[in-house]
């Protein structure tokens, strides 16, 4: 046990390993809460899986456990590699992992009692916003250290992703969680919602976009075997993120009434969004401009090229549905549910899975036990996901429509049965592309064949800078 | 540039507090705290209420605010902030997959609501919400208060009338059945008593009645309009048994304007709400015809008084004679 938690990598390893069981168990509650809209009996009077309850259970599962985790696990890989040094205190990374996946699973326990502070994103009791606060507290120290032992004197794009997004997510979260209030966790009156919306889009927005963005430019150049194209585009792409991503949340409440002029600064910036966003594919497409070959050969590239595609659907997506008239239909409906379901799916979830693949031999010494399986969950979460987006678009258009124009919301519930049923049947792509990643995670660990890395010391990152 | 270390921790931070400032510290500092007009505190049960409301995630489907562009439940009233004033906690929501409740509270009476949560499809056969029976008798009281409290001051105003009558029908549904009806006759304009349904009970048209009714009215009224759904136990007054309707035609002769009306503005009191918002007219003279052929047996469908033919009715010769039956004395 104590040579396990002083082994290099080895807190990335639990990361990783904890992201695809909660894969695993996100995307179960996630068909569970599809069967609902299905079949609204199916679990008649079962207190633990009443759709109140399981849908935070999916959500936070998918977005803080299987999206968030692997790609952390990602990160405490590549970040030591790119800066050629060693993560500073690997007990310290297991700390994190532990408190990290013990405010977590809060979730899973006490949802399923009823118990849950409500606001979307920010259901965990506070306890368990204590204990994800500190994770990330402990993970933003280990990172500093680590830089500040760094043997490679330059600071890769991915190390500033990464660490900005603990620094990020150490503030916001105790803000949007209204941890100052335990009883609550939240703000009295209108005010709240403020919070809970500034915080609720900073969790796409400095959490899972910089991770994501930075195990894609962690993968990409060293799939394609490729310098990284522009260090400018780095910056501009970087410093236009914080700047810019941190003024949107508002745009989930233009037709609520809070002040107008914080509706025009979510709208203007989330179209201004599309700066970061552009710079960010324009980089990684232009490094791998004349080597998409390699990187569509590659299991893992290819989750992160397509991951890449998604965060490119997603952004545009998502600011044009900012827009006061678009959103008349859009909001309220299932546009919605499919949208953020390719952003944590498809942008953050691709990427992570593609990141996973990548490091797991890096991490476990093991090579990856079936190229096949990883390909195989490539298809089935590919069909399941892009199936998902068609039909809940479809269906969130025909509510938009229906309500905007003198519809009743009852009147409109049969209108879209049949979308809920393909939505669910989709789902069980996506639920078998999580399990056969898990059953492939662990074969690795456990018959995948030895393979000995360069020493970490010495890695081949010539090519990256 | 370079990017150093300091550069990204301070700089990182730096905008990060910065916007902050602007989409936070900024709002709190200016936003009005001031109650609207509609506003009340609410009572330690309607706050348990939202306890569970909040910790059940009911607000995953429904919405707690009415936008400009909205048109059913609630849309008498735009959502404004002071409605909000400090609540203990307020949560707008993002979903609608049932219907928005912001301005809910006393739409329907409490025991349909209860009857709702206990099984939601047998007031409303197509909702997809769960049941909400597990919770038991004292928290769904709680529920209920808190969406009866939706809307403040303007729900308590809509309460005040559904218990102002909620008494008056009770009484008369204790009366006897033929008490009831005359009583429920009453509360209907009298131009709407003699009005006939204007529209032939066509083959499609009774097709289309069908299914409005099991979209609509069979969870209380019954598969066969006795009056005997699955939310009766629940409601006070039962619902009305159409089969025995034939001995109170209005005249001996009407019955489509008073099902028309009864259907369109609800019996306020009891758990028969209004389908204004769910049903257009066509529907609505489609499900009156539906009752009044399969479960009364007679159809005032086309009599006099009549207008000129609508453009699209076929010829119908109504061949209907009213029912002649003793009314039974009580």
């Amino acid at each position: 046990m104590i040579a396990f938690i002083r082994k290099p990598s080895s807190a990335a390893l639990v990361f990783l390993v904890a992201g695809a069981g909660w894969f695993v168990l996100g995307t179960l509650y996630g068909m569970t809460s599809a069967i609902h809209l299905v079949w609204p009996e199916a679990f008649n009077n079962i207190p633990a899986l009443v759709f109140g309850r399981t849908r935070p259970i999916h959500v936070n599962a998918v977005l803080f456990g299987f999206a968030t985790t692997t790609l952390i696990g990602a990160g405490l890989y590549y970040v030591p590699a790119v800066l050629r040094t060693r993560l500073w205190s690997e007990p310290l990374g297991h700390l994190s992992a532990v408190l990290w996946n013990v405010a977590l699973l809060s979730g899973p326990v006490f949802f399923s009692v009823g118990v849950s502070q409500g606001r979307e994103y920010c259901e965990f009791p506070w306890w368990a916003d204590v204990a994800l606060t500190a994770s990330v507290a402990v993970m933003a120290v280990n990172l500093v250290m680590t830089i500040a032992v760094r043997r490679e004197r330059q600071l890769y794009i991915s190390v500033w992703y990464f660490m900005g997004t603990f620094l990020w997510t150490a503030t916001f979260y105790p803000i949007g969680n209204v941890m100052w209030r335990p009883s609550t966790g939240a703000m009295p009156g209108l005010i709240d919602s403020l919070f809970l919306w500034f915080y609720g889009h900073n969790l796409p927005g400095l959490l899972l976009t910089p991770l994501s963005s930075g195990a894609a430019f962690f993968v990409i150049p060293r799939v394609t075997r490729t310098p990284l194209y522009s260090h400018t585009l780095s910056l501009i792409g970087f410093w236009t993120l914080v700047t810019l991503y941190s003024h949107i949340g508002g745009h989930h409440l233009l037709q609520a009434p809070i002040p107008a002029w914080l509706k025009a600064i979510s709208v203007v910036d989330s179209m201004a969004m599309l700066i970061p966003v552009f710079t960010v594919i324009a980089n990684l497409w232009l490094t791998s401009r004349g080597r998409g070959g390699r990187l569509l050969a590659d299991p893992a590239g290819r989750l992160v090229a397509v991951g890449i595609i998604w965060y490119l659907l997603v952004t545009v997506q998502g600011s044009i549905q900012s827009l006061p008239m678009i959103q008349r239909v859009t909001h309220f409906n299932n546009w919605t549910i499919g949208h953020s379901h390719i952003a944590v799916l498809g942008f953050s979830g691709f990427i992570a899975l593609g990141a996973l693949w990548h490091v797991l031999p890096y991490v476990t010494r093991r090579q990856v036990w079936s190229q096949r399986l990883v390909n195989l969950q490539f298809l089935l979460v590919t069909f399941g996901l892009t199936g998902f987006l068609i039909v809940l678009t479809i269906a969130g258009l025909i509510q938009g429509q229906g309500w905007n124009n003198g519809e009743t919301v009852y009147r409109m519930l049969p209108t879209i049965t049949s979308y809920m049923v393909l939505r669910a049947v989709l789902g069980v792509l996506i639920v078998t592309g999580a399990i056969v990643g898990f059953v492939n995670l662990i074969l690795t660990l456990t018959r995948g064949q030895r393979f000995t890395p360069r020493p970490i010391e010495e890695p081949d990152l010539e090519e990256l800078e | 540039m370079k990017m150093t270390p300091a550069l990204l921790i301070v700089g990182g931070l730096l905008v990060f507090w910065s916007a902050v400032f602007v989409m936070v510290i900024l709002p709190i500092a200016t936003m009005p705290q001031t109650p609207s007009e509609i506003w009340r505190p609410w009572t330690t049960q309607e706050q348990e209420g939202n306890d569970l409301w909040v910790s059940n995630g009911c607000h995953y489907c429904h919405s707690l605010f009415i936008r400009v562009n909205d048109w059913g439940l609630g849309a008498e009233r735009i959502a404004q902030a002071g409605d909000y004033h400090q609540q203990r906690v307020a949560i707008l929501g993002t979903e609608r997959t049932g219907p928005d409740l912001s301005q809910a509270g006393g739409e329907h009476p409490d025991d349909w609501h209860i009857a709702h949560f206990n099984n939601p499809r047998w007031t409303r056969p197509l909702s997809l919400m769960p049941s909400w029976a597990f919770l038991g008798e004292s928290d769904l009281r709680k529920l209920t208060a808190f969406i009866q409290a939706q809307g403040l001051k303007a729900a308590d105003e809509r309460m005040q009338r559904q218990l102002r009558y909620g008494p008056e029908a009770r009484a008369a549904y204790r009366r006897g059945f033929d008490a009831n009806v005359e009583w429920l006759h009453a509360q209907v304009p009298p131009v709407w008593r003699a009005m006939p349904n204007p529209y032939p009970p066509l083959e499609a048209a009774l097709l289309r009645g069908h299914k409005i009714y099991q979209d609509n009215c069979l969870g209380c009224h019954g598969a066969i309009g006795d009056g005997q759904g699955p939310a009766v136990p629940y409601l006070d007054p039962p619902p009305l048994n159409f089969t025995i309707l034939r001995k109170h035609l209005v005249e001996g002769r009407y019955i489509g304007g008073l099902l028309y009306y009864q259907i369109m503005n609800g019996v306020t009191g009891t758990s028969m709400p209004y389908f204004k918002r769910d049903l257009e007219s066509e529907k609505i003279w489609d499900v009156s015809n539906y009752i009044a052929v399969y479960f009364i047996g007679y159809t005032d469908a086309n009599k006099e008084p009549r207008g000129i033919d609508a453009a699209f009715e076929p010829p119908w010769p109504h061949t209907d004679t009213p029912p002649t039956t003793q009314r039974s004395r009580p």
